[in-house]
């Protein structure tokens, strides 16, 4: 079989002109002050690196990071206990509990941040409806930091469960064995011998839980009413709006670093990508 | 009442027994709470897709007409504008996923025979797109096409959002195939090639046939990533080509989405599970024994 290995050639080409060579590209127009990407009249400058230090910028990263913080940190003590749940229960066709929970993910995204932003709301569709049937609630959060984290962890919640999940799964039962044999009761085994196995599970879920929340716009964007900036708003304002490629590049290539170090550190942990999907 | 309920907490033969009573009315609520959590969009998207208000604001009784103006352009509320948006969604998601599908599982297969190094190079260069932020890659992709504008002009549109989704849909497929791989057993393409088979038929008759549940997943994931995608799909676009995520981004905040959306919403969701639960009912009544397993007689 070995010399299939020229299938994957193309391949490295194909990634490196799509992944590498754009970090390039906002390298150099970071250094510079350009017209998009027309290089007529262009002239290299630092001016985009003394623009970091303004407001939005500072506003943008503290509101992602707090943001993406709460919602990981949530999303792990929601997450972990019901992929542990699942991992344990009796249930013989576990495929269905795991459909279930994939199952919202076939909603459009952004539409079900919009419908999340109406059930917060004050007059809605599920409120109407359950009047109807002679129950009221009043929830009016939309515009509110509660109402983003709860949108962000109802829009990532699986990516947390499903890494953790697989990992449980994989678990020899005879080390749990082992570890009563040899005294642990139930709560020295799972902190002893389960959670450190699972760790590589979290700390995939945490990644893919805390990169799209601080990093995204249109949770923000539609649950706050516009009325928040987040760094995923101020790239997304400079490149769509201002058309203002360069300090767009930059504060690209500063998340990219950020995004690589947390790369760096999951492939230490998990060196195959195992528990990605 | 209540203080029998403490006696018993207490006395230490009923302890367990009350423990466990409880501890499964807490699993109970807990999973009913990730349940609401999860579904809380879900609830108001149906909901909405068979009221009969247009308004989400209130709820006016039951109707299938936004559903019939999905499909029937003489329906009083046809809105032509979200129909060619729809249009556009699924044929750029099911040539991507076609295409993801066949070129990852190829990747895959090259990945699988390269040397230990080269491998975890190419896997760590998979997982940019996976794990990279959403607005990096579709900026990165839009720097590379903007570039090529003065070759082919208005470039922007169909092509441009095909390529950005083959380009994040192939890493999920090679992660899913990957694994599968490390499982067969690599005396079968040998022994495929000794009872004569070209090296090329001996990957579609023995190598495929084994890794097509990792092709599948795949193919899933793929098809998952792409029918909803928005961020990637919003930078990649142009010349007025939307697909419903970049449309409905527009629409938000100006005017009202047209229940046609939640109908099609819904519609997609109840399709993909069906077809979900097809699979998983053939799949479990072919199911070999585990013994039966490559991997146990290896």
């Amino acid at each position: 079989m070995r010399k299939f290995k020229s299938l994957a050639r193309p391949y490295f080409v194909w990634m490196l002109t799509l992944v590498a060579l754009p970090l390039v590209v906002m390298v150099v127009l970071s250094f510079m002050k350009t017209n998009g990407v027309k290089f007529e009249g262009a002239y290299v400058t630092l001016e985009n690196f003394t623009r970091l230090a303004s407001p939005s910028v500072l506003v943008g990263f503290y509101n992602s990071m707090k943001f993406a913080l709460i919602a990981t940190v949530l999303s792990f003590l929601i997450g972990y206990p019901i992929a542990y749940i699942i991992s344990k229960s009796n249930i013989r066709n576990k495929f269905l509990v795991l459909a279930a929970i994939i199952l919202p993910m076939w909603s459009n995204k952004l539409l079900r941040v919009v419908a999340i932003g109406y059930a917060l709301s004050e007059y809605n569709v599920l409120r109407s409806f359950m009047n109807t049937i002679g129950i009221d609630f009043m929830i009016n959060l939309k515009g509110t930091d509660l109402a983003i984290v709860i949108g962000l962890v109802s829009s990532y919640l699986p990516f947390m469960i499903l890494p953790i999940y697989t990992v449980l799964e994989k678990i020899d039962p005879l080390l749990l064995e082992a570890s009563k044999d040899l005294g642990a009761n139930g709560f020295w085994t799972f902190w002893k011998v389960v959670f450190p196995i699972s760790l590589k599970g979290v700390a995939t879920g945490v990644i893919m839980v805390f990169l799209p929340s601080a990093t995204g716009f249109a949770v923000p964007y539609v649950l706050g009413n516009g009325n928040y900036v987040l760094i995923g708003t101020v790239i997304e304002d400079s490149f769509k709006i201002g058309m203002d490629y360069n300090f767009g590049s930059l504060l690209s290539l500063i998340l990219i670093v950020v995004i690589f170090g947390a790369l760096f550190l999951v492939s230490k942990v998990d060196k195959e990508g195992e528990t990605l999907l | 009442m209540f203080t029998k309920l403490l006696d018993a907490l207490f006395d230490t033969p009923n302890k367990a027994k009350v423990m466990g009573v409880l501890s499964s009315l807490f699993k109970l609520f807990f999973v009913v709470f990730v349940v609401i959590i999860l579904y809380l969009p879900i609830f108001v998207i149906a909901l909405q897709s068979f009221n009969d208000s247009r308004t989400v604001f209130n709820f006016g009784g039951l109707t299938l007409k936004w559903y019939e103006a999905l499909f029937f352009a003489q329906s009083a509320h046809h809105n032509t504008e979200v129909v060619i948006t729809i249009q556009n969604t699924l044929r750029v998601t099911f040539i991507s996923t076609i295409l993801s599908t066949i070129l990852g599982t190829f990747v895959a297969i090259g990945a699988h025979v390269l040397d230990k190094k080269r491998r975890q190079q190419l896997i760590l260069l998979n997982n940019v797109p996976i794990l990279n932020a959403e607005i990096v890659t579709g900026m990165s992709l839009m720097l590379i096409f903007s570039l090529m504008l003065p070759v082919i002009p208005m470039f922007f549109g169909f092509w441009t959002m095909l390529i950005a989704h083959v380009f994040f849909s192939i890493p999920y497929v090679v992660l899913s195939v990957l694994p599968k791989l490390k499982e067969i057993d690599v005396n079968l393409y040998d022994a495929a090639v000794d009872l004569g088979c070209t090296p090329f038929k001996a990957i579609l008759k023995v190598i495929i046939p084994s890794i097509q549940a990792g092709i599948f997943a795949g193919m899933l994931l793929a098809f998952t990533m792409s029918i909803d995608d928005f961020v990637i799909s919003y930078f990649t676009t142009g010349n007025g080509f939307e697909n419903i995520s970049t449309w409905m981004y527009g629409v938000i905040g100006k005017r009202s989405l047209s229940p046609v959306v939640y109908a099609y919403n819904t519609l997609l969701t109840i399709i993909t599970l069906s077809v979900l639960l097809l699979i998983n009912l053939k799949g479990s009544k072919r199911q070999k024994p585990e013994w039966l397993k490559s991997k146990s007689y290896r």
